[in-house]
Parts: structure tokens; C-alpha cells; sequence
């Protein structure tokens, strides 16, 4: 199976369920699935600025994966970090999601 | 360099960043387009622009735009507006993409193409208002 991940609450999300839980199993091949994609919504962007320390071993991870991940453009706006993501993390909105998923959807989307 | 800071350091309101210019940019969008209308100009991306403008003499009074639902866009239609309020027709039809992109800092390089899409959308209602006038003056026929 292959899912997709939105990122949508701002409670744990990235430093528990993400930083704690996905990541770590996704770096040790044990996820269960695969993941297509991550998009993030309002403050859970901050994980993809450079430098953040669980957004670059996420950024490795997606890159040896092929793991699609994505900011909300308006959200990375409001926080002036559009500029400053990761190497090729791309901002967008949603025609920019399903376009960029539409090489390879997932069965599942998750939002947490 | 003697404008005035327009950052947050200096309470400026209203900001010129990309999240500000969206939020005016999104009601700037959907007023009632001027009679002077430019064609619509779309993208590779499937974005369109088209604007609409006033003109007081040959100063452009006002500026209005209805564009496809992109926050870049968007932001950096409303840029165009703001900057060139007021300004002559002929010198806002030499504003480049390049130039706009350098007033609006902030924009990842993947998404600066969308300021080329303004701009030509800008120059084509710049244009109609150029065929507009030559027609009144009985240039056209």
C-alpha cells in the first residue's frame, strides 16, 4: 500500500508523530508502507526549513525514498520561510499536491 | 537609499511581503474590472492573468486584475498594482519580470515564473489602453 501524509494539526505532529514515530521507522524500513508523499500545513513548515535537525534527516530520507514533500505556499508565506525550505522542497497548494502525486498516487491519504 | 524601511523593524504597515500583498491582492481580485481590460494571458501551468485599469491623463489612477487562484500570483499581481499606481502608462510598459521579482524578495525561484505571467498581463491591458486612446483620438477606424 502506499499512502500520503498531511500534516494538518499543530499539536505533536511533527515532533512526535512525525520525529518520533514515521521517521524513525522510515529510516529503518520498517514503516509498513510506502509513502508517496508529506504535505504540511501552517507552523508544521517549520520542519522544512534548512537547518531544522528533524527536517534534515526527513529531507534524506525523501530523497533516497523519492518521497514527494511540500510546504502550503500561503502558509510558508505568512512565515516568510517560502525561500529558505530544504533543496528542492517545493511550495504550493493543492493543484500543486495532486499534480506532483499524480505520478504516483497513493491508495491512502492520511491527515494528522 | 532614502525610501523609507517598509519592514516589520520599522511598524511600516502596510508590509510589502508576499503574504500581506495576497491578502489585499485577494479583494483587489474579485472588483469589478475597469472598461480598459487587457486580453487574458495563461501559462504553461494552466494560471491565466488579465488585468483591467483607470487612467487619469496618461498617469494609471488605478489598477484591478482577476487572476487564477495562485498566492504567487496573486502577490505579485498586487505588487504591480501598488508600484505603479500613479505612474505613467508608457514608463510601468518598461516594468520587467526581472524588477518585479526583485521588489517582492521572498519568492522561491520555482515560483518566480508566475512574475513574468503578471507582467504580461499588465503590458496587454497597457496595450488596450493604447489602442483605446488612438481610437478616440480617431487613429482607428
Amino acid at each position: 500500500m502506499k499512502v500520503a501524509y498531511i500534516f494538518a494539526t499543530s499539536r505533536h505532529t511533527v515532533s512526535y508523530v512525525l520525529g518520533k514515530m514515521i521517521l524513525p521507522q522510515l529510516e529503518e524500513n520498517r514503516h509498513g508502507v510506502d509513502v508517496a508523499g508529506m504535505f504540511f500545513f501552517e507552523d508544521n513548515n517549520y520542519v522544512l526549513v534548512k537547518g531544522n535537525p528533524i527536517g534534515a534527516r526527513l529531507h534524506a530520507v525523501a530523497k533516497k525514498k523519492g518521497i514527494l514533500l511540500m510546504g502550503c505556499d500561503q502558509c510558508c508565506y505568512e512565515r516568510e520561510i517560502a525561500d529558505i525550505l530544504f533543496e528542492g522542497v517545493p511550495i504550493g497548494c493543492f493543484p500543486d499536491l495532486y499534480k506532483a502525486l499524480s505520478g504516483n498516487m497513493p491508495d491512502q491519504v492520511i491527515t494528522l | 537609499m532614502t525610501a523609507a524601511c517598509r519592514e516589520a523593524c520599522c511598524s511600516a504597515t502596510p508590509r510589502f511581503t508576499v503574504a500581506e500583498l495576497f491578502e489585499r491582492g485577494f479583494r483587489r481580485n474579485r472588483a469589478t474590472p475597469f472598461n480598459i481590460e487587457g486580453g487574458a494571458i495563461n501559462d504553461a501551468e494552466g494560471n491565466t492573468a488579465r488585468f483591467s485599469l483607470a487612467l487619469n491623463q496618461s498617469k494609471l489612477s488605478e489598477l484591478r486584475f482577476r487572476v487564477s487562484s495562485c498566492t504567487t500570483l496573486i502577490a505579485y499581481c498586487e505588487a504591480l498594482a501598488e508600484l505603479l499606481h500613479g505612474r505613467d502608462a508608457g514608463l510601468a510598459a518598461q516594468f520587467t519580470p526581472r524588477e518585479l521579482v526583485a521588489a517582492l524578495p521572498g519568492v522561491p525561484a520555482l515560483k518566480q515564473s508566475r512574475a513574468v505571467l503578471a507582467v504580461a498581463a499588465l503590458r496587454a491591458a497597457l496595450v488596450a489602453a493604447q489602442t483605446n486612446s488612438t481610437a478616440h483620438q480617431g487613429g482607428v477606424t
